[in-house]
């Protein structure tokens, strides 16, 4: 056997071997041209502007020339559903944007990839709002990015005040006061609310229900019969409805004030299925508190953004999340979308009917982050509890004390 | 007169013979049947038997995710059982059964019966417009119906008031659960009728005219030719039409669920919506499972009458 020839033909072998492992994985983190794929975005109803999402796409192609990204639009409704299923299969969606209450619960049942370790790569991580922040993070580990925030306030029509002779009040006494001297002004209208309430909304009943303490504390109760009052003298909202429709329902123009996050305007305001003409005619106060001069505390909404354990996209998604929620990007968010960005640092964006609606965020809390809250939303438990009391199949007391049990029962793991 | 006698075949082997018969009368049987059997096995032993296995087990989207259940035994069924929440749903869906069955067969006997009576261009029409009912799926039929009972747009609301039956400018149908059940009701029945109607007019062809009108010329009136000749010989179609309709009515769904976009209260929970808000809701699939299995057991007591009653019928036929 020669072996000098034998040494020979290994060599070249040896290296075309290792120059092969290295050829394959080397441009995954080498070179973002080489990366091929499809990236599945799911992003949910009015989130995102369309201007924002085609951005990030864009910016992702310059990168990225050889993955496909799909953006697909999600609708709130029935979310908890899909995003049970989808995360069941072997080929969820690479990033989902998940409503800040939600992700405690797929963060714990392990369908979220644990980005601890990258927090730093995102923009502005440092300054993210730290109630967001708080719902990214269970048990320590950071499972999503903060995406934005949204609060609520009264939006109001300024010439309906005006003709009314009425100001923006600064307690909930006062709003009773502003509400009925509108319905009386406005008592030839069998259509009109003052304040427009549908009875599932129970975003905007936290505030009354945080005056102090738990549901069942004798202030939240006080709370409670506060609003009952209000709905009755002041809505004529579908007490068994929800507020899916109520910015059509205020651009119809029978509607003096409704309980609204910021982006809501913009929904009023649109040529299709809103009015563009009443732009200049609306205006935002913050929801007054039981004590005069003090604003109410809100519920802090918001989305933020989850990479799926499964996915096989794991850098890609997260690169993704990181140009959207990039200060380029946000800034659009926070001026175009009229939502509150993920960081402090850009809160001195919103301006004009926007500012009333950054500063109620600031007053604002957060429900349970238990990874069992989102079946307490799934179960529908507040606006059924609503629903009874504005109905008057029962009475704040026992309205309340079932809801709490149930609330307590689904917490701890129950049905 | 002579006969001819043909010489017999060789005999075959009476063993291989006596094989072959016995083949033919032990394995044909099963080698017919099997492929039905194979196909009823997939298509509902093999889900129906997942139900159970499921119903035993923890399943919570921890479980979903990770597809590994935990084994509890009968807890499941231990925690609806004592719910009082499960057992008004049970009485509930009952009721809402029996009036939906009920309205059904009484109201598609009432019209099958016209369409007897009816010309033919009438009868071509009403039963154009029950197939044109039949035909549209059941979403877009009840998305309709939440329209003409929507509190500020709805036409049911604006004719009620234009008729003077009362102010029912903002009328709220689903504020009072009794009131919203009859409208789900009324929605329900509506959607059932053309099946029943046309089913139960193909019965009624079948009568013999002439034991009608023998019973006419002995002096049977409307009622009792009705009652003592059509029924008996409708019986059959009568059993297997209450059965059918007692079996989708006690597992109506879409039309709640829809009705009520998608977040019907409990005061509207039917067992089904009742599995579902367990299951999907609070993503406790095993107790979801578990209330499926009850209403299966609840559907088998309820519907054993008429199967028993339908079998006595086919084996007097």
């Amino acid at each position: 056997m020669n072996l000098r020839k034998t040494w020979f033909s290994v060599v070249p072998i040896a290296v075309a071997l290792v120059a092969a492992a290295c050829g394959g994985s080397t441009p995954s983190s080498t070179n973002p041209a080489d990366e091929t794929g499809t990236l599945t975005v799911w992003l949910m109803n009015g989130s995102a502007p369309k201007s924002v999402v085609d951005g990030v796409n864009a910016d992702f192609k310059v990168k990225y020339p050889n993955v496909t990204v799909n953006v697909e639009i999600q609708q709130w409704g029935d979310i908890g559903t899909k995003l049970d299923t989808a995360y069941a299969g072997s080929s969820p969606p690479d990033v989902v944007e998940l409503g800040n209450t939600l992700v405690a619960k797929y963060a714990a049942a392990g369908a979220l990839e644990d980005i601890s370790g990258k927090k730093s790569s995102f923009a502005n991580s440092s300054t993210w709002l730290q109630s967001l922040t708080d719902s990214c993070t269970v048990t320590k580990k950071l499972y999503c990015v903060p995406y934005y925030a949204g609060s609520r306030a009264i939006i109001y029509r300024k010439d309906f005040f005006t003709a009314a002779g009425v100001t923006p009040p600064d307690s909930l006494d006062g709003l009773l006061t502003v509400g009925q001297k509108l319905m009386t002004a406005h008592s030839s209208d069998p259509n009109f609310s003052a304040l427009y309430y549908p009875g599932k909304y129970w975003y905007a009943a936290l505030p009354f229900v945080w005056w102090q303490g738990t549901l069942s504390s004798s202030n939240s109760q006080q709370g409670l019969t506060t609003l009952d009052n209000l709905v009755t003298k002041l809505s004529r909202a579908d007490k068994t409805g929800d507020e899916a429709k109520q910015d059509q329902a205020f651009a119809q123009g029978h509607i003096a004030m409704i309980i609204a996050n910021g982006w809501e305007v913009g929904v009023i305001t649109s040529a299709t299925g809103g009015d563009p003409s009443l732009a200049d005619k609306l205006g935002a106060f913050p929801i007054p508190s039981h004590v005069a001069g003090q604003t109410a505390p809100v519920f802090l909404g918001g989305s933020d953004l989850g990479v799926a354990a499964k996915s096989k996209h794991q850098n890609l998604a997260n690169d993704w999340i990181a140009m959207l929620t990039g200060s380029k990007h946000m800034t659009e968010m926070a001026t175009v979308g009229g939502v509150i960005p993920n960081t402090t640092s850009m809160l001195g964006l919103g301006t004009g009917l926007n500012s009333v609606f950054f500063n109620a965020a600031k007053n604002s809390k957060f429900v349970p982050n238990s990874e069992n809250w989102a079946n307490v939303e799934n179960a529908n438990v507040l606006p059924d509890m609503l629903v009874k009391i504005f109905t008057g199949q029962q009475k704040v007391p026992d309205a309340t004390a079932a809801a709490s049990t149930r609330i307590t029962s689904i917490l701890n793991g129950g049905g | 007169m002579g006969v001819a006698i043909l010489a017999p075949d060789p005999e075959p082997d009476p063993p291989m013979l006596r094989r072959r018969a016995w083949l033919r009368s032990n394995f044909l049987p099963y080698a017919l049947i099997s492929p039905s059997v194979a196909v009823i096995g997939g298509i509902l032993a093999f889900p129906l038997g997942m139900l159970v296995w499921l119903s035993l087990q923890h399943y919570g989207l921890r479980e979903l995710i990770a597809h590994q259940g935990r084994w509890v035994g009968l807890d499941n069924y231990r925690s609806i059982l004592v719910d009082p929440l499960f057992h008004q749903v049970i009485v509930r869906s009952l009721l809402f059964t029996f009036a939906c069955v009920v309205l059904t067969l009484v109201l598609s006997t009432l019209l099958s019966l016209l369409l007897l009576k009816v010309r033919r261009v009438v009868r071509v029409l009403v039963m154009s417009a029950l197939v044109f009912v039949w035909a549209t799926p059941v979403i877009v039929s009840v998305d309709i119906w939440q329209w003409m009972f929507d509190y500020e747009f709805g036409v049911m609301n604006y004719l009620l008031t234009q008729l003077h039956v009362g102010n029912f400018i903002h009328h709220n149908w689903f504020d009072n659960p009794v009131q919203g059940l009859g409208v789900l009701v009324l929605v329900v029945v509506w959607g059932a009728i053309p099946f029943v109607t046309i089913t139960l007019f193909a019965g009624l062809l079948q009568v013999p005219s002439d034991v009608i009108d023998a019973a006419q010329v002995d002096g049977a009136g409307a009622w009792q030719r009705f009652w003592f000749v059509t029924a008996p010989i409708l019986k059959p179609i009568f059993l297997i039409v209450i059965c059918l309709s007692t079996i989708w009515d006690f597992g109506v769904f879409n039309q709640i669920y829809v009705m009520l976009n998608a977040r019907p209260s409990s005061d509207y929970f039917t067992i089904a919506i009742y599995s579902y808000r367990e299951s999907f809701g609070v993503t406790q699939y095993g107790l979801g499972a578990s209330i499926a299995v009850v209403m299966v057991i609840v559907l088998v007591f309820v519907t054993f009458f008429y199967v028993r009653e339908t079998v006595k019928v086919a084996e007097i036929a």
